[in-house]
């Protein structure tokens, strides 16, 4: 019986150190699709987590924190979006300059609001919400469906997003605008218009992850304290294939790894801590040297256009 | 001509327009602008003393990094990676220059420096290797590379390279005989600061003069039209251009080692990788403008403590403010190709002054073409 | 009289400071097929942005069906009723034909799903009436060119438009295929329709066209029924008096002489390429070249006929070296001149001036180096020489590349690869988008220099087969990736027309 709690236990962190990636990569998967690639998603995550932060204590509810977080990284993604979409500039060193700014603007806004200390919040918690019968399925039930409610949004958040971009007329033009604007202009797609929307779209998610990092993973903001997550989950955009399904369950893969982290320790392995912080960067790399070869990006992903504007 | 002009056209309007957000900023924030901004110039320039010792020193690091980068992004290599790659070389830096200590100082300080280098340059290896031979866009690999450094060298300011004393997470200084001599007694300037200027000196001459230099702008700016006019190795370039930019960056590491901290601890940079890439920007990625914004960053760093001790404004402000610079240029640069300025002053048909030329592919500043980075 | 079905009046449309369209006409009645012609840069595609809906006119008046209409948007152009096939860039590659067909089209009125079922019997209905069919299920980076022609076409008549019209849309058709077009035409036009048909070759239009507007310098300078113009009345008015005296010089240049004959030239010359059963994968994974051999000697002109892609583009970077072959074998000369068609990005580098732009083959020169540094002021010196004589027009070496018409690009990579040229040139498409008097000019540089002592050998690619005819000692023909020759005697454009179409299953 023992090793079956071992397994639930394991199973139900790989959930819930996945469902912030998942979101994140989910979001920059519709965004990749339009042939905008989000650099600056760090940025959307890491104020997704100050949103998250504020408006719970702001309105002393979780929930509310979770759409503050939304919408303060949607405002990250819109600065990106004005610059690299609006203006055509360069995607990677915008997407670049949103992180830092990102990283430099909630730093400065949390040390205004509470000082340079950093002391630990008590932020409204993002409870784990037990689905009724589900969570009683030995196993998984605990893992899959005891998880707090942004793990349920992911779960149908999923097929939705590939319902939509493989069997919808707006996830046609979508597909169209990563692959050849040109053609979808000329077809009347207002190719602007599509990847705004795309981009403001992962952003939002990515701030909903931001969001759950704060008031459901830590409990607390920490300058920083989304750590990179922002670029593994933009890798596993290009592990899930820029498929939204397989992106989901390419970040629950994630999560496990880092999951096996903990697992690792309670072996009383004498490694250094700091293998383990290293642990999920060097599994994305060695993911992406492993995968990515086959895999087909949108064809237009990171190119100006129109061309001659870039 | 008119190209360099444009360049620091673009350079002065970003800093205008970085400087008014910046004020605006300051008000809507509670603070006041010209308290903070004077605090800042303050701690910059305020004395010979503060210039040297805190400015000049403070802009070495951004030099290096910003060359490296500059060099990376003027082949269309996005090396993002600076930052890991600087702690690559303050790791080798700090070993060698603990575990030598018998060496004359004419042998070990170059040592010291040369791995620093090699070391960086390994730390870049590794993207290079995924991009050329797997096709993995290099941002992803070099920004994941850098976490990987920091949490590498925390560990060994924990554990293996921790000081004798065993109290802090940090190194044993390094031996006299390893540090970097001061350029002006009295002050903490450092003979990197020379050195920097002599790298910058000699990049410059490089890209403009010889033929390698020229390839390595080609493939930037065309990277087909290299390969198929001017039948340059586009790969082989692109190779050894990664390198060298992590071995520059690297050195950055071992020179902030051997010349200022002398020992290596958690958080030694303040995320110079990452504002090199504003540096490097700002100057048009011309390595002697590297210098200038180098030491605009400098003064921007170094006035920061003040600004914080003096005006109550928080450091981490100038990670926005850096954002703001990136952006800025982005901007203008934009606004400056693609608006017909002098049909739009003049008053002629609104209409056709914002539409490009029909059939020209636009004015286009030289500079990276992202396609790689990503798809590889 | 019934009104015409589109009527441009007076249309004018800068781009800051060049006027592409100063007063242009046009007026296209229901049922007939007419032909817009003038030269590359006489404001066609500018006319068509604004038939099209992609580029409002900075004056004039539009007309469909006797309503003055604004087209702000492609969507306002298919309201009105005209529909545009375009010559590229309007298919996705990755999607298939059916869902190429779907995008844009928002048949389901704000439902969600693909309207697919409906587009399929739609495109039934449509091959029963016109004989047009188009594989829906395949991926469109599998089809030919001339298929996804056919596809934009079913695109384009999904809509029912009142007015159809094309973009040069012959250029990548092998001959039967052309016939195959404008019987088509013929018969969209019977039922009713306007048929525009934008060109810049003669012949075609002459073949099929009712009516005739011509453009020139953006302004028309001819309208008239086919009855009442010919070849010579239409050059005229395509190139204007002046341009006429200065097209016969360029022409005279470059047309071979009566007294020297064209054929092959004596065996005795030195061999400088050898391809034998060369193999080549292209980059879709595809079989680009399946052995192919040849032969070039000094001072000959080999010509390489076909439809674009069947291999052309592999064929020209193996022999010029920029490439290597999968199998087989190949020799080369260690310098080749290659003047690829993709001007734009593998030409020049547009960000760079004039001067480092002759620095990209002339800095691998004696002449252009010492040693490790470049040698800029020589480069600087020869790029003004280069300028002046193939007539660069531009204010100096300084010039951004970017900021030079698409015919003076050209004559830049022409001059700078040319000057390069010892032993070997390989030329892909070398006048493509060029105006007569520039194309002429090429040919005459092109002929020039394999006459000239130097006498290196020239392999000319070209899917223009009046260039092919013109300028080579020798043909060949490249279909799907393997060459087979054309005997002297059958070297017209009947006899190379055939042998283009031998080995393809009329697909193409």
């Amino acid at each position: 019986m023992g090793e079956l709690a071992a397994w639930t236990a394991f199973l139900e962190a790989s959930v819930r150190l996945g469902v912030p990636l998942g979101l994140a990569a989910m979001g920059e998967t519709i965004t990749e699709r339009s042939g905008v690639i989000n650099i600056g998603l760090e940025g959307s995550l890491i104020a997704g987590a100050l949103g998250g932060a504020l408006g719970g204590l702001a309105w002393g509810s979780a929930g509310l924190g979770v759409g503050a977080g939304a919408l303060a990284g949607l405002l990250a993604a819109l600065v990106f979006a004005a610059f690299a979409v609006g203006l055509n500039t360069d995607q990677i060193i915008t997407g670049t300059a949103v992180t830092l700014g990102g990283l430099g603007v909630t730093g400065a806004v949390y040390q205004a609001r509470f000082g340079a200390t950093g002391t630990a919040l008590t932020l409204p918690t993002l409870a784990p919400l037990p689905l009724p019968v589900l969570s009683d399925i030995p196993l998984v039930g605990p893992a899959l469906f005891a998880q707090a409610p942004t793990a349920y949004l992911a779960y149908l958040l999923a097929p939705l997003l590939g319902w939509f971009v493989y069997r919808t007329e707006w996830g046609l033009e979508l597909r169209a605008v990563g692959e050849e604007p040109d053609a979808a202009q000329a077809a009347g797609v207002r190719v602007r218009w599509v990847r705004f929307w795309a981009t403001l779209f992962g952003g939002a998610l990515a701030g909903i992850a931001g969001a759950h990092l704060a008031l459901a993973h830590a409990g607390t903001f920490a300058e920083n304290m989304s750590a990179g997550r922002g670029f593994i989950a933009i890798a596993v955009v290009v592990l899930g294939r820029w498929n939204p399904v397989l992106v989901l369950l390419a970040a629950l893969f994630f999560g496990a790894a880092s999951a096996l982290q903990f697992f690792l320790q309670t072996l009383g392995l004498d490694l250094p801590y700091q293998l383990f912080l290293a642990l999920p960067y060097l599994l994305t790399l060695a993911a992406l040297a492993g995968w990515v070869g086959r895999a087909r990006a949108p064809a237009a992903l990171a190119l100006p256009w129109p061309e001659d504007e870039g | 001509m008119a190209d360099r002009l444009a360049s620091l056209g673009t350079a002065v309007l970003a800093l205008l327009l970085t400087a008014l957000v910046t004020a605006g900023a300051l008000l809507v924030g509670g603070y006041d602008p010209v308290v903070g901004l004077s605090a800042l110039v303050g701690g910059a320039v305020g004395s010979p003393d503060v210039f040297l010792s805190i400015t000049l020193v403070r802009s070495v690091p951004l030099i290096l990094t910003g060359l490296a980068v500059a060099v990376a992004f003027r082949a269309g290599v996005w090396n993002i990676g600076a930052e890991g790659q600087l702690y690559a070389g303050a790791v080798a830096a700090v070993w060698v220059g603990l575990h030598l200590p018998d060496l004359p100082a004419l042998i070990l300080v170059p040592l010291v420096l040369g791995v620093s280098v090699a070391a960086g340059a390994l730390w870049a290896w590794v993207p290079t290797l995924m991009k050329l031979r797997l096709g993995v866009g290099e941002v992803i690999t070099t920004l994941l590379m850098n976490f990987v450094a920091i949490h590498m060298a925390a560990w060994v300011v924990h554990g293996p390279m921790q000081e004798a004393r065993g109290v802090f997470p940090q190194t044993d200084p390094v031996s006299e005989t390893a540090r970097l001599p001061t350029m002006i007694s009295g002050t903490r300037l450092h003979l990197g600061f020379l050195l920097a200027l002599l790298l910058a000196a000699a990049l410059w001459v490089v890209v403009r003069f010889t033929r390698a230099g020229f390839a390595v702008r080609a493939v930037g700016a065309s990277a087909e039209a290299a390969r198929i006019s001017g039948r340059v190795p586009v790969e082989r370039v692109v190779f050894w251009v990664f390198l060298v930019s992590g071995a520059v960056a690297g050195l950055a590491g071992g020179v902030e080692i051997s010349g200022v901290t002398y020992a290596l601890y958690e958080g030694l940079s303040p995320g110079w990788g990452y504002t090199a890439i504003a540096v490097a920007l700002l100057a048009g990625l011309n390595p002697l403008g590297v210098v200038l914004t180098g030491l605009f960053f400098g003064a921007l760093q170094g006035g920061a403590g003040a600004m914080q001790r003096n005006a109550g404004i928080p450091a981490v402000w100038v990670n926005a403010v850096e954002a703001l610079v990136i952006l800025s240029v982005l901007a203008v640069d934009q606004l400056r190709r693609r608006v017909d300025w002098g049909q739009l002053l003049e008053g002629g048909d609104g209409g056709s002054a914002v539409e490009a030329q029909e059939g020209s592919a636009g004015a286009r500043t030289e500079g990276p073409a992202p396609q790689g980075a990503v798809r590889g | 009289m019934t009104p015409p079905l589109a009527r441009l009046s007076g249309v004018v449309r800068r781009f800051g400071s060049v006027t592409a369209l100063d007063g242009a006409d046009l007026e296209v009645r229901p049922g007939e097929v007419h032909g817009v012609l003038g030269e590359n840069g006489a404001g066609k595609s500018t006319l068509l942005g604004i038939l099209g809906g992609t580029l409002r006119p900075d004056a004039g008046v539009v007309e469909v069906g006797g309503e003055v209409r604004e087209l702000t948007t492609p969507r306002d152009a298919w309201a009105a009723g005209v529909g545009l096939v375009h010559q590229h860039f309007t298919l996705v590659p990755t999607l298939s034909v059916l869902e190429n067909l779907a995008l844009g089209h928002r048949q389901a009125a704000g439902g969600f799903g693909l309207p697919l079922e409906k587009l399929r019997a739609q495109t039934d209905a449509l091959a029963e009436r016109t004989g047009l069919r188009v594989p829906l299920e395949a991926q469109v980076e599998t089809l030919g060119v001339g298929s996804r022609q056919r596809v934009e076409i079913v695109k384009a008549l999904l809509r029912s438009p009142r007015l159809l019209v094309l973009d040069e849309p012959t250029a990548v058709l092998t001959p039967p295929e052309v016939d195959r077009l404008l019987d088509l035409l013929r018969e969209l036009a019977s039922e009713g329709r306007g048929v525009v048909l934008v060109a810049h070759k003669l012949d075609e239009i002459l073949r099929v066209a009712d009516a005739v507007t011509v453009l020139r310098q953006g302004r028309t300078v001819l309208e008239a029924p086919r009855s009442q113009v010919d070849a010579q009345v239409l050059t005229r008015a395509m190139v204007g008096a002046d341009g006429a005296r200065t097209l016969q010089r360029d022409v005279r240049a470059g047309t071979p002489k009566a007294s020297e004959p064209r054929g092959e030239v004596e065996a005795s010359r030195e061999v400088v390429a050898r391809l034998q059963e060369v193999h080549r994968q292209g980059s879709r994974g595809e079989e680009a070249l399946a052995g192919v051999s040849l032969e070039v000697r000094r001072g000959e002109i080999l010509g390489v006929a076909g439809v674009e892609g069947n291999g052309q583009r592999e064929l020209c970077r193996i022999l010029a070296g920029r490439d290597a072959p999968d199998g087989g074998r190949r020799t080369i000369p260690p310098e080749v001149a290659f003047i690829p068609q993709d001007r734009t990005h593998e030409g020049l580098v547009q960000a760079f001036d004039l001067m480092e732009n002759t620095a990209l083959t002339l800095q691998r020169t004696q002449r252009g180096r010492r040693g490790p540094w470049v040698r800029w002021s020589a480069i600087r010196r020869r790029t003004e020489e280069l300028m002046d004589r193939f007539d660069v027009r531009a204010p100096g070496p300084d010039t951004r590349a970017s900021s030079l018409s698409g015919g003076n690009q050209q004559r830049l990579v022409v001059a700078r690869e040319l000057e390069m040229a010892e032993d070997l040139v390989v030329a892909e498409n070398p006048t493509r988008g060029l105006d007569v008097a520039a194309a002429a000019f090429v040919h005459g540089e092109l002929r020039r220099l394999v006459s000239s002592d130097r006498a290196p050998g020239m392999v000319l690619v070209s899917t223009d087969l009046d260039e092919i005819l013109a300028l080579s000692h020798r043909i060949l023909v490249l279909v799907r990736g393997r060459l087979s020759p054309v005997p002297p005697e059958e070297a017209t454009r009947a006899g190379v027309g055939s042998r283009m179409l031998a080995g393809t299953a009329g697909d193409g």
